[in-house]
């Protein structure tokens, strides 16, 4: 089986004022796999995908993304970043939001016309968030935010997406709503990459798994490495996996 | 009104323009407090540029004074960075020292130079119209004036191309980094914006009262509006409006110009404080208010719901039921009535069937969170607004 390598990561390290938070990672994620980065709090997990995204600077070590470096495969990749990591009393709408997602095709100066609105408002559809478009972002539930920053990947129409922390503060019915549409996403041969913190629904979510922390300890199919063995060497204790009766 | 009036509230008008542009995006990156430091630091550049040019308005001495603007950003950032100490901290170590670089040099060559201390902290604007640029012997206006707007020029040039660039990494730092508007470039054209035109303004209104161009008019349209196209013109209108309005006060009390508008910036921020309609303070104590009356009526309703017995529902009794003083449980019973939630029968209360509907759609809201059930109710409720 030779698939194509989505992203290549090579001897990656990354520190924070010289202290590694990330320890010489090699990586090869496969094209078309829906996969989880689990590990510890401080594992640096959201640093893995800074940095693929170059939104960190490495210390040591490469990445690429189907062959080249990230700065030349842009249009390649949407990310979504911790839903924490912004301020939503910001004064925007939904839409507005979502518009964002089209900013880097049009590249710098150019502004969005009819053509990205109507994009964004499919994307805001199919999250279905259309009815909020022009609600103020602050009056909008956790789960919704969510919706809209997915909704602002989607408009990308990339090939890779990144998400950090999807489901994080979001209720039962928005998480279901998110992985199906990542599913979906894997099925049209997108791949998809996702920091999670909820080992349970590993199995049922993903069929790919990175184990991570500071170093990485395993990455490959769910069904064949997501084992007791693995999330010990991860998390440090002994661990049961209930879920795979 | 003269022609050096009419001038005057121009040369303020386009540096309160100016200033609240930069300042909109200063608000919302949080970053209110570097302009104070860059209003303050950038004196050094002043007077070394105005020991060279001999001219308050050369554009060597804007260049340099905009320099040492980023050089306070620079250092903030850096010593920052170090992790010892925080940002506050940071900007309250660079700025006085640059300043007080600036006040020295001053103070060493006062005999010489026509630049003052006052001067620098509360600016001249009276003084403006005096000194004229002059254009082939023709008579074009204050130097002030033109040097004011062109900065206000060039930064509505640089607005209108890196709008989407401003939002973007305003926004979401992340994703404008993996878009490939870099933060960074970014964060220094805002710097270097804000250094310019605190320049600018510098001799209008004078290194205190810069910070108050920049930052009140954005705060107040930041209580106004929710759209960040609206809040830059609302800033823009609030410090223009400030600036004339400002320039009058002066005029009747014969008092300090820069003092003045500061006071009617004050002024604006404090009546949009209060009464602005949705984060104004009157507003928000309203809906306080309200959102207690609703949760009394949900307690109430949910009372009725889960009690059957007669003595429960007694006009009478519910108020040592529900444990609740007279007058709220008069109003409590008295809303529901309005809204056709109960009836009275024989002194008996009891849902009606839409009291009935709407507690158990409160109460499913309450309990699952999931928002699509109540969008209708949000209407007439502020308790389900979030």
């Amino acid at each position: 089986m030779a698939k194509n390598i989505a992203i290549k990561v090579d001897d990656l390290t990354v520190a924070y004022n010289y202290k590694p938070v990330l320890w010489d990672i090699d990586l090869e994620i496969p094209e078309g796999v829906l996969m989880a980065i689990v590990g510890p709090n401080g594992a640096g997990k959201s640093t893995l995908i800074k940095s693929i995204l170059g939104i960190l600077k490495p210390i040591a070590g490469s990445v690429s993304i189907y062959g080249k470096p990230y700065h030349k495969q842009r249009h390649l990749v949407a990310y979504v970043p911790q839903k924490g990591s912004v301020d939503w009393d910001f004064p925007t709408t939904a839409l507005d939001v979502v518009m964002m997602g089209t900013y880097g095709a049009l590249g710098w100066i150019k502004r969005p016309g009819q053509k990205e609105k109507k994009a964004a408002l499919e994307a805001l559809e199919k999250v279905g968030m259309l009815p909020f478009k022009s609600r103020q972002i602050s009056q909008l539930s956790g789960g919704q935010q969510q919706r809209i920053f997915l909704a602002r990947a989607l408009v990308q129409n990339a090939s890779i997406y990144f998400m950090d922390e999807p489901f994080q503060g979001v209720d039962a019915t928005t998480e279901i709503a998110i992985i199906n549409i990542l599913k979906e996403l894997r099925k049209e041969g997108k791949t998809v990459i996702v920091v999670h913190h909820d080992l349970q629904t590993v199995p049922e979510y993903f069929d790919w798994v990175t184990f991570l922390n500071v170093k990485k300890i395993a990455t490959g199919p769910v069904k064949d490495i997501f084992n007791d063995d693995n999330l010990t060497k991860t998390y440090g204790i002994n661990f049961k996996v209930s879920v795979q009766e | 009104m003269n022609n050096a009036q009419i001038e005057i509230q121009l040369i303020a008008s386009l540096v309160a323009m100016a200033c609240a542009i930069p300042g909109t995006f200063l608000v919302l990156r949080k970053m209110a407090m570097i302009s104070d430091a860059i209003s303050h630091s950038i004196l050094p550049g002043i007077v070394i540029g105005f020991f060279i040019t001999q001219d308050l308005n050369s554009p060597l001495l804007l260049f340099l004074a905009a320099f040492t603007g980023i050089i306070t950003v620079v250092l903030v950032e850096y010593i920052q960075k170090t992790g010892l100490v925080k940002e506050d901290t940071a900007i309250g170590l660079v700025f006085p020292i640059l300043f007080s670089i600036g006040v020295i040099l001053i103070a060493k060559n006062a005999n010489d130079v026509h630049l003052d201390i006052d001067a620098v902290l509360l600016g001249e604007l009276a003084f403006a119209p005096f000194d004229r640029l002059i254009w082939f012997g023709t008579d074009v206006g204050p130097k002030s004036l033109w040097l004011v707007g062109s900065i206000l020029t060039v930064t509505i040039l640089l607005l209108f191309a890196f709008f989407k660039e401003l939002k973007v990494s305003t926004f979401d730092e992340g994703l404008s980094a993996s878009l490939g508007f870099s933060p960074i470039i970014i964060h220094y054209g805002l710097m270097s914006v804000s250094s310019v035109t605190t320049v600018g303004a510098f001799e209008a209104v004078g290194a205190i009262l810069v910070v108050a161009l920049m930052i009140a008019p954005a705060a107040s349209a930041y209580l106004l509006t929710t759209n960040l196209k609206k809040m830059l013109i609302l800033a823009v209108v609030f410090g223009v409006f400030s600036a004339i309005s400002g320039y009058w006060l002066a005029h009747f009390l014969d008092a300090s110009i820069a003092g003045s508008i500061t006071t009617m910036l004050g002024l604006v921020f404090l009546l949009v404080y209060l009464f602005a309609p949705s984060k104004g303070i009157i507003a928000v104590t309203y809906r306080e208010k309200q959102q207690r009356t609703e949760v009394s009526l949900l307690t109430f309703l949910l009372h009725l719901k889960n009690h059957d017995e007669l003595e429960e529902r007694h006009v009478n009794h519910l108020r040592e039921h529900i444990n609740w003083q007279k007058v709220r449980a008069k109003s409590v019973l008295e809303l529901a009535l309005k809204n056709n939630m109960i009836s009275i029968e024989k002194n008996i209360v009891s849902l009606t069937k839409k009291g009935d509907a709407f507690t158990s759609k409160a109460i499913n809201y309450i309990i699952t969170n999931e928002d699509a059930q109540i969008e209708d109710m949000k209407d007439d409720f502020f308790l389900f607004r979030g």
